[in-house]
């Protein structure tokens, strides 16, 4: 159990001269966060890329079998398509609720100290609040054929297009895409409300005083100070995207026929139910690199725009 | 602030709408909770015979009670260690920044970003291998491992802000370190402790995924996971279903309700510093 | 921040190697195989025992089993969970593994088997008697020592012995002109005709989510066409065996008619189970496939309403099949009480009370000797249909397993996804079946 902590001394070696007696001190203030971290964290994250280069059943022996689970995953067409689902989930869990978010943001600017927009605010929250197997439960009955979208369109006269939602090759995913844009939406909107409330309004009475109207008041000003803002709503939304598990495991369980499958839905089918641990985690490996591999840049971008 | 008339209107209809597509999906749970149970009701329509009993059916199918005693066992064994240990750990990099506090804390931080199904796996051989499985220490103990990154990178935060004078004064007066943290700091730090309290107790109480691979028995898992189980066991009986998920949104909504100003505070914070 | 983002990244990486080198699983210790050679108890005891269950959501028989059980043993108290059946077949081998239960409903059974995770029954067999049984009823639940079903040890038993073939609702089946039910594969095509003709959704079936209901109508065509014994050998994973052939194609490019045709609810890829059942006993569907263990459901919620036929051949007089199997329930192989579950298995086929519970309430045919106690039935009930079916497959040996059950994952990873295509005109019927036989085949070797 000591050996994170001793891993972490032996890598800082070069120690610079303390600055008083003691001030190793610290490290036995960390020590109990970083056991839990290292046992419950750090330790399974490396057993899984141990595992990603074995062939095991969970329960008998296991068989080395290099990168092949890899291989695998990157050559079976089937197999991909995980990935790709995720990323399509991307453009609704991020794409709809930062765009809307500002949007709407920049809308209602002007009134976001009405008493409206003090309701709206906790509103807005509530689906942020709610697990999200319950919000895949809500939006499984409004989605069905019997459900309350199908029922508005009919009444709008497009009777024609409804249809099982969520059971449709052409719907399904966009159609849980909308439940996380749903769940994101609110969150988005009130973060760069927040963002915008920050903006000095010195600069929009100026703007306004030469004449600009809202559209370029919103890209000269509003916009290049959001930047950070921005910057957090598209990582929020981007790790939401490719680790989505709940609304899936409720509303589609990844059908039809494999359409709405994601990354951690098929680890989980993968360790637990078809019992291929190594390519689980192999599949495991690969997403947690393409989390990072989408949330590094973002922050990059952010970060300089600010400093 | 100039805001010319129009605006302001367009403002208001656009946030009304955005309320309304926020409230539909509960409205339509809570309607079709009140239809006779078993039955296939469609969209919004108030039913003739308002079913108020489904709700104490829920409630006993569903074992709301246990489930809720559940829930907060779990979170009271969440939150307040992931509260200790976090603010010990901020404390330290924040504040005592002792050698090496830098790539310490990077490590924590690298764990920010990481979706729970990347390590649910070797969790659960780990848990079994505890002896832990379908206990509630199955939640506890891996969730307060996997929240650390984020309580230590929240009260570093907090505890970066605090000017450096203040130590030094009470160091003077002889205080040890320990006695500098309990005494001085962690009262100051209050604020801060409250926020991430109640972001750590909403992720707590929503968790799902370690619910349903660690622990079996519905009985003994977070809100969200019995709320799983609960559609396997009813999802035959819609009306049952949407009362048995309102019952379970009910205590999140209640807390939200009565502590919406911090929650929103935090919720807003707690994804600007994620 | 270069040098500790360096200093980081060595960190981590030592870590991993602290995390330990030795390959994962390889200390897991088997279970004692030995234990089940020795002599067994035939008796609960009279100690408090609680049994712990692991049942299907959705069918109240091993519910009430339970219940009547612990009436006449009241030292047997249950602790029961459930979930739906692909929750179940998920869940199995790591709940027979870590929290082993000392009944619990199971799904295909050979890889569990190999894993050696179920408890075998022969010992229990011997002691009870249940080899005199005929042989027919256990047979898919033997595994021999090469993975293969249908002889070798047995390895679970049944609470019943399952029945499925087509239900309708005599009330619209009387609307279209359809007096009794069709005999030929050719009638039944053309009241599917009639029905849409009328206005009517001829078949409604469960295919979304993880179960892929078409699954029953192609089999039984399956046995239409082909020969039940050889879709069998492909279940059992006899060598050699394929799904992949000329007269399963034909069935296959039939399912595919029915769909182009309309003959099916449009939605089907979104229903599950039980908004299946629902709408059919709504009234709203002609046709379901399903089994037996709806028909004492049936017999209450659409008491004379309901009729019950089996897919019928496709020369007037054929041979008919169906799949039929029992109702698996098996034992851990670390059960702590399984001696006391062996003895409930045998009292679920030996007890009157227990079979007038396993016909009444779960509709179909007890296990058991073939000249046990039988409980009288009500003439024109769907339960009597489908019993009687039950002696015509006997006669025309024709009882199949399900397709499903090739593989523990086939039915998740293959049939259903591939069917939910064909249902959304996305597959081709040919492809459908290479792409089923590729799986199976890696699954069956794997």
């Amino acid at each position: 159990m000591t050996r994170p902590r001793s891993a972490t001394r032996t890598a800082t070696a070069p120690v610079r001269r303390s600055r008083r007696p003691g001030a190793w001190l610290g490290w036995l203030f960390a020590a109990p966060a970083a056991v839990m971290y290292a046992v419950f964290v750090l330790r399974p994250l490396a057993l899984t890329v141990q595992y990603s280069f074995y062939d095991w059943n969970g329960i008998g022996a296991s068989r080395w079998v290099g990168a092949a689970n890899y291989t695998r995953l990157f050559t079976d067409p089937e197999q991909f398509a995980p990935i790709l689902h995720a990323f399509e989930l991307i453009l609704f869990f991020s794409g709809i609720p930062v765009l809307l978010g500002l949007f709407v943001a920049a809308t209602i600017r002007g009134i976001a100290q009405s008493r409206l927009a003090l309701v709206a605010r906790t509103v807005l929250f509530l689906p942020q609040v709610i697990p999200l197997v319950a919000a895949g439960i809500m939006w499984s009955w409004l989605l069905s054929t019997t459900g309350l979208a199908n029922e508005f369109l009919s009444a709008v006269g497009l009777g024609g297009v409804t249809r099982a939602w969520l059971g449709d090759f052409g719907t399904a995913l966009p159609a849980v895409g909308v439940i996380g844009a749903w769940v994101l939406v609110g969150l988005c909107t009130l973060l760069l409300l927040a963002g915008m409330s920050k903006i000095d309004v010195a600069l929009y009475e100026s703007a306004r005083l030469d004449g600009a109207g809202p559209v370029r008041e919103f890209f000269a000003i509003t916009l290049p100070s959001l930047r950070q803002e921005i910057g957090v709503c598209v990582t929020v939304t981007i790790i939401a995207a490719l680790a989505s598990f709940d609304i899936v495991y409720i509303a589609t369980q990844g059908g039809p026929g494999n359409s709405t499958m994601v990354p951690g839905l098929e680890i989980f089918y993968l360790a637990f139910a078809e019992r291929e641990v190594g390519r689980a985690s192999a599949l495991a490996v690969v997403l947690v690199l393409l989390v990072l591999a989408c949330v590094l840049p973002v922050q990059r971008f952010t970060r300089d725009g600010s400093r | 602030m100039i805001v010319n008339r129009r605006e302001a209107l367009i403002g208001r209809v656009l946030l009304l709408l955005l309320m309304a597509i926020t409230v539909v999906p509960f409205v339509s749970l809570f309607v079709t909770a009140l239809h006779p149970s078993g039955s296939y009701p469609a969209g919004l329509s108030w039913p003739d015979d308002p079913q108020w009993g489904n709700f104490a059916d829920a409630f006993r199918s569903a074992r709301m009670g246990q489930l809720l005693v559940s829930s907060a066992l779990i979170v009271a064994g969440v939150v307040p260690i992931s509260l200790l240990f976090g603010t010990m750990a901020g404390f330290a990099f924040g504040h005592l920044r002792m050698p090496g506090h830098r790539i310490g804390f990077l490590i924590f931080v690298l764990g920010l970003t990481l979706p729970f199904e990347g390590i649910i796996t070797p969790l659960y051989y780990q848990v079994r291998d505890l002896g832990l499985l379908n206990t509630r220490w199955a939640i506890i103990l891996p969730l307060i491992g996997l929240f650390m990154p984020f309580s230590v990178l929240w009260m570093r935060a907090h505890f970066v802000t605090m000017p450096e004078d203040l130590s030094e004064a009470a160091r003077l007066d002889g205080a040890t370190t320990w006695q500098l943290f309990r005494r001085v700091h962690l009262p100051l730090a209050r604020p801060a402790l409250s926020s991430l309290a109640i972001l750590l107790f909403l992720w707590t109480w929503n968790q799902f995924l370690l619910a349903i691979v660690l622990v079996d028995d519905p009985a003994k898992r977070t809100m969200a996971g019995a709320l799983g189980a609960f559609q396997g066991q009813w999802g035959t009986d819609i009306p049952l279903l949407c009362a048995g998920s309102l019952l379970i949104l009910a205590p999140t909504l209640a807390v939200f309700l009565v502590f919406q100003r911090r929650f929103v505070a935090a919720l807003l914070q707690g994804s600007i510093k994620g | 921040m270069r040098y500790p983002t360096i200093a980081a990244l060595a960190c981590t990486g030592l870590l991993i190697a602290a995390a330990g080198c030795s390959a994962p699983g390889s200390d897991s210790g088997t279970p004692d195989a030995a234990s089940s050679a020795a002599a067994v108890t035939t008796s609960c005891g009279s100690d408090p025992v609680t049994l712990k269950g692991y049942f299907e959501t959705g069918f109240p028989l091993p519910k009430q089993l339970a219940d009547e059980f612990t009436k006449q043993f009241p030292n047997v108290k249950w602790e029961v969970r459930e979930d739906q059946f692909a929750v179940i077949t998920q869940n199995a081998p790591r709940v027979l593994a870590d929290d082993p239960p000392d009944l619990m409903r199971l799904p295909q059974v050979s890889e569990l088997v190999k894993d050696s995770l179920l408890k075998p029954l022969d010992a229990y067999a011997q002691a009870y008697g249940w080899d005199k049984w005929p042989a027919s009823q256990l047979e898919q639940l033997r595994v021999n020592p090469g993975g293969q079903r249908g002889d070798g040890p047995l390895q679970a038993q049944g609470l019943n012995f399952s029945m499925t073939g087509v239900f309708y609702n005599k009330k619209l089946a009387a609307q279209i002109g359809m007096t009794q039910p069709p005999a030929t594969l050719a009638e039944l095509d053309t009241v599917l005709r009639k029905a849409k003709d009328a206005g009517l959704t001829p078949i409604n079936q469960f295919n979304g989510g993880a179960t892929g209901g078409l699954a029953f109508p192609l089999q039984n065509l399956m046995a239409a066409y082909g020969d039940p014994a050889a879709i069998n050998d492909w279940i059992f994973q006899k060598p050699g065996a394929t799904i992949d052939t000329p007269s399963n194609l034909q069935a296959t490019q039939h399912l595919e008619k029915w769909i182009k045709a309309g003959y099916f609810a449009p939605d089907i890829n979104s229903q599950d189970y039980a908004t299946m059942m629902s709408r059919f006993i709504g009234g709203k569907a002609l046709f379901i496939f399903n089994g037996d263990w709806e028909s004492g459901n049936l017999d209450k919620q659409m008491a004379g309403n309901a009729g019950f036929f089996l897919m019928p051949p496709q020369a007037p007089g054929g041979k008919q099949a169906a799949m039929s199997a029992p109702l698996t329930y098996g034992i851990s192989a670390k059960a702590p009480h399984a001696d006391c579950a062996a003895y409930f298995l045998n009292w679920v086929a030996t007890n009157q009370k227990a079979r007038d519970i396993a016909v009444t309430v779960g509709g179909s045919h007890p296990m058991g000797p073939s000249d046990a106690y039988m409980p009288p039935v009500k003439e024109g009930t769907v339960t009597a249909a489908t019993l009687t079916a039950g002696a015509t497959i006997g006669k025309d040996n024709g009882a199949m397993d399900f397709i499903a059950n090739a593989t523990g994952a086939i039915y998740a990873k293959s049939w259903t996804p591939q069917l939910q295509k064909l249902a959304a005109g996305q597959q081709s019927a040919d492809a459908l079946l290479k792409s089923v036989q590729k799986d199976y085949e890696s699954q069956v070797k794997g």
